[in-house]
């Protein structure tokens, strides 16, 4: 009985740790990892939802994959500490002020709204993989072939991004080998 | 069959310009040897089988091709009015447009192939120009027709565009030109408006028998379009200046023909100025007043085609007088009689001028009668005719105005004081002349003379010369009665269906200033030798010599016309481009230009490349909207 | 916040409104990381973020309304992320093999 909202009360402090742990840290590292504190924190809360699948789905997709894709990135770009700024000084305060802004009328807008009464559901299977599974392959079938298609171009696009291109230290060397060409010429 | 003889007159020239000007960078010189003169040519013999039409059957022939507007009251046809008139003022067109032009066929020859044709261009553009303005009948023609010649004018005054003083030249002679086109086109207006009728047949039908303001108001429109054409007082200054042009344009356009559009135009419409008794006296006096004034000034002038062009304006004067006082046949055959003689005098100053490497100073030519005999020959007679010398033609046509002039009756005494003016005109005549050849051809040759042993000139340029010293001689014999009242008419009774007959019969002692012209005329011719040649007296402008500078500025009347005219105008020019031209014109576009510029600069500042930027715009744009959300959702 | 009713949880009960706020504040705190911080990676974890708070709010509907909608859009949106993770890494790898990207205020040169 308490249970769910010890369980719930836990997960949402780490939540909201990780989350000021990545807007906060200096190293993009640690920025990544507590995202995926977040992630596992939130799909455990999925769980207590009745998403199932949605819970294991977030823990293998999207904490196992896209974060690993996330870290292996980081790890390629090297270490990267952000030094201080000299552009757009008043860029913290305005920031700031925006999202306050943003925040309170979100917050505005729930005023007033009154929710309807759930809908009548066996609750014993509600968020398994069958039903899940049924209604992908039934009724949305077709936003599901568009998000398979939607895959397939991210991918594609994905490659071709990372083929061509010269690194840093190529450019530099090609644009010498120029300045001396114009010196000789 | 005679209706499109006529329109075939008219339209060849035009073709043989249109050609010239299509093919003038290609076209060979043997090319535009034929077709220059030949059109012109062609349109002579055009106008002789006109002329054997008219001599048989006397009638005039009023042809319409088809009618062009057709709107409400105005009603304009295209028509060519082919009577006495126009067919002899073609004739003197084409034919002797035909020998000026055969003559240029020799006198431009130095010039490039392209210059070549398309000094020849802009001749078949004037004869056509002049054909439409002697052939039209409407007014509305003859507008196009004297504006056209205007133009032709222009261009060829111009000829040499690369020379600054024949560029101003031209342009002088266009402005002045275009005050008597407003002339001309307000008199076409004001006879629509008071007549309602465009044609020559309609409107000389529908004028009214009595003077009266507005056919006065007409008469005067008229005269300013015949003064400006005709380069009389006040509207002459332009026709020396217009000696810039090659020499054969000078002798056809400023001699023989464009300059006698004004004695056309003033004959044509003599049913309004039988009618506008003071517009037709003003014609006159101008005239007169043009003649002896021209003179003065002709006596000092160094360049021997100045000295002829103040010729033309002082016999253009005569005709004037003449046609001003009623005697409109006198008027024509002093016309034709100064066509000949005077496009002979021009044609015989091209031969020296082109024989003295474009000399034209007369202070350095002299002893010409020896070198260049014939054209010496051919140059006196043509002088002598201009003096008014028995036999020549010039004597006859000179004295049959001063004649009939001396002879009118009524008008209170003004005839005979217009005589007088014209009298004193030919003494003053004499004497330049005689100032003009003594000083040319008959002295020593000048120490400073440009050519050692000058030629004479190619028979392509002789002929056309002796050919008009012929007609001088004997064109005589056209009207014998002139001053002795003895003989025929011809001329008279040939143009007297268009302008009837003389109303006054030439009173008894007609011959007494007749002879007193002639001699005195002559003795002025033979005086100048004493002056210019063996200088036995001193030049009269050692005596007077602020005459001679008021002469030489011709009475300042370019200074006067300067500061009156132009000054004005440039200042009022320069006012307009300070006051309306910059602030306005041009800096309102640039104001608009330059406002945009910076806004949008300042719209640039927002891409201001900074990525943080953007995202900050993205996220308040979403709390905007939710704001706006909100608000609807408040108000409904 | 308005009454959104109870969550059955199990044999407990959650009260919606707890959830949803912390969507609310997970997703505000993602979008003042994606203003101020200045590496292009952390800008995309941010937004990874912000997803992750909407997903939340999609599952919480989906339970208290007993609406198979909400997860089935979540699993979409998840697909969508990670697209656009990867697009977006494949980009910022991009720009780093030319020159070494540690503030993307220095990526300002499609300015005016």
């Amino acid at each position: 009985m308490i249970v769910p909202q010890i369980v719930f009360w836990v997960m949402a402090v780490i939540a909201v740790l990780g989350g000021l742990g990545v807007i906060a840290s200096r190293q993009p590292v640690r920025s990544v990892l507590s995202l995926v504190a977040v992630m596992l924190a939130l799909s455990v809360i999925f769980l207590l939802l009745s998403a199932q699948f949605v819970f294991a789905v977030q823990v293998i997709v999207y904490a196992g994959a896209v974060m690993v894709l996330f870290l292996f990135v980081v790890a390629l770009l090297g270490p990267m500490g952000e030094g201080t700024s000299h552009h757009l000084r008043f860029h913290w305060g305005l920031s700031i002020v925006v999202v306050a802004v943003l925040g309170a009328f979100m917050y505005a807008q729930l005023q007033g709204i009154g929710f309807r009464a759930p809908d009548k559901l066996d609750t014993t299977f509600f968020g398994t993989v069958e039903q899940i599974g049924t209604g992908l392959f039934t009724t949305y079938l077709y936003p599901f072939e568009l998000t398979s298609i939607l895959l397939l171009v991210a991918a594609v696009g994905a490659i071709y991004l990372s083929r061509g291109g010269r690194t840093a230290s190529e450019v530099r060397r090609q644009e010498e080998a120029h300045a001396e060409e114009d010196n000789v010429a | 069959m005679l209706q499109t003889l006529a329109l075939a007159l008219l339209l060849l020239p035009a073709a043989g310009a249109l050609v010239l000007a299509l093919t003038a960078l290609t076209i060979p010189r043997t090319a535009v040897r034929l077709i220059g003169p030949g059109v012109v040519w062609l349109g002579f013999v055009c106008t002789l089988i006109l002329l054997v039409d008219s001599l048989q059957n006397n009638t005039a022939h009023d042809y319409t091709y088809w009618t062009w507007i057709k709107s409400g009251a105005f009603n304009l046809p295209v028509n060519l009015l082919v009577d006495r008139l126009s067919i002899f003022m073609c004739l003197v067109v084409t034919g002797v447009g035909g020998l000026i032009v055969t003559y240029a066929v020799g006198y431009m020859d130095h010039e490039g192939d392209a210059s070549y044709a398309r000094f020849f261009c802009y001749m078949d553009l004037f004869i056509f120009s002049m054909l439409l303005l002697v052939l039209a009948g409407n007014f509305v023609f003859l507008i196009m027709g004297w504006a056209m010649v205007g133009l032709s004018s222009y261009l060829l005054i111009g000829f040499y565009y690369w020379r600054y003083s024949a560029v101003a030249a031209a342009r002088k002679a266009f402005v002045m030109n275009v005050i008597g086109d407003i002339g001309l086109i307000l008199a076409t207006f004001a006879i629509f408006v008071q007549y309602h009728q465009t044609t020559f047949a309609g409107v000389f039908g529908a004028l009214p028998k009595a003077d009266g303001f507005w056919i006065e108001v007409i008469g005067f429109l008229l005269l300013v379009g015949a003064v400006a054409k005709s380069a009389q007082l006040p509207l002459h200054t332009w026709l020396p200046d217009a000696m810039e042009g090659p020499t054969p344009v000078s002798a056809l356009i400023h001699a023989a023909t464009m300059v006698t559009a004004g004695v056309y135009l003033i004959g044509r419409m003599h049913p309004i100025y039988d009618v506008a008794f003071w517009s037709h006296s003003t014609a006159a006096l101008l005239g007169a007043v043009t003649a002896l004034v021209a003179a003065t000034i002709g006596i000092v002038q160094t360049d021997i085609k100045r000295v002829l062009a103040y010729s033309t304006m002082s016999q253009i004067g005569y005709m004037f007088l003449g046609v001003g006082l009623g005697a409109y046949a006198a008027g024509f055959f002093h016309l034709l009689a100064h066509a000949f003689f005077k496009a002979l005098l021009f044609m015989g100053a091209g031969n020296v001028i082109h024989s003295m490497r474009d000399e034209q100073d007369m202070r350095k030519f002299g002893g010409l009668w020896k070198d260049m005999r014939v054209t010496s020959i051919c140059f006196l007679i043509g002088s002598l005719a201009l003096v008014g010398i028995f036999p020549l033609v010039g004597f006859f046509s000179k004295e049959v105005i001063l004649g009939d002039a001396f002879s009118k009756p009524d008008q209170g005494g003004f005839p005979q004081v217009m005589w007088a003016v014209g009298f004193l005109t030919a003494i003053l005549t004499g004497f330049y002349t005689g100032r003009m050849w003594w000083m040319a051809f008959w002295r020593e040759a000048a120490p400073d003379r440009p050519v050692a042993q000058p030629h004479e000139a190619p028979p392509v340029m002789m002929v056309p010369v002796i050919v008009l010293t012929v007609l001088t001689v004997i064109g005589g014999g056209l009207q014998i009665n002139a001053g002795f009242d003895v003989g025929w008419r011809k001329v008279e009774d040939f143009l007297a269906p268009v302008l009837g007959v003389l109303p006054w019969a030439p009173r008894s002692l007609e011959w007494i200033p007749t002879a007193a012209t002639l001699l005195l005329g002559g003795v002025a011719f033979l005086l100048a030798y004493n002056i210019y040649v063996n200088h036995t007296w001193r030049p009269w402008s050692a005596a007077v010599p602020w005459l001679q500078r008021l002469l030489e500025r011709k009475y300042y009347a370019d200074e006067l016309y300067d500061a009156l005219f132009v000054r004005t105008m440039d200042g009022a020019a320069n006012a307009g481009d300070k006051v309306l031209e910059e602030p306005v014109l041009d800096g309102l576009p640039t104001d608009i230009g330059a406002a945009t510029r910076a806004g949008a600069g300042t719209l640039a500042l927002t891409q201001s490349g900074f990525f943080r930027t953007y995202i900050l715009v993205f996220v308040g744009g979403a709390a905007i909207a939710l704001i706006l959300i909100l608000l609807v959702r408040a108000t409904s | 916040m308005p009454d959104y009713g109870q969550i059955q949880v199990g044999a407990g009960t959650l009260d919606a409104r707890l959830v949803l706020g912390l969507a609310f504040i997970l997703f505000l705190l993602g979008a003042l990381g994606v203003l101020v911080r200045r590496n292009p990676i952390v800008i995309l974890v941010c937004i990874e973020l912000m997803l992750n708070a909407a997903n939340l709010t999609l599952i919480t509907f989906a339970a208290q309304l007993h609406n198979l909608e909400g997860q089935l859009f979540a699993l979409m949106t998840m697909t969508v992320a990670a697209a656009e993770a990867v697009v977006g890494l494949a980009i910022l790898v991009d720009i780093f093999r030319v020159r070494d990207v540690e503030d993307v205020d220095e990526l300002s040169e499609l300015k005016g």
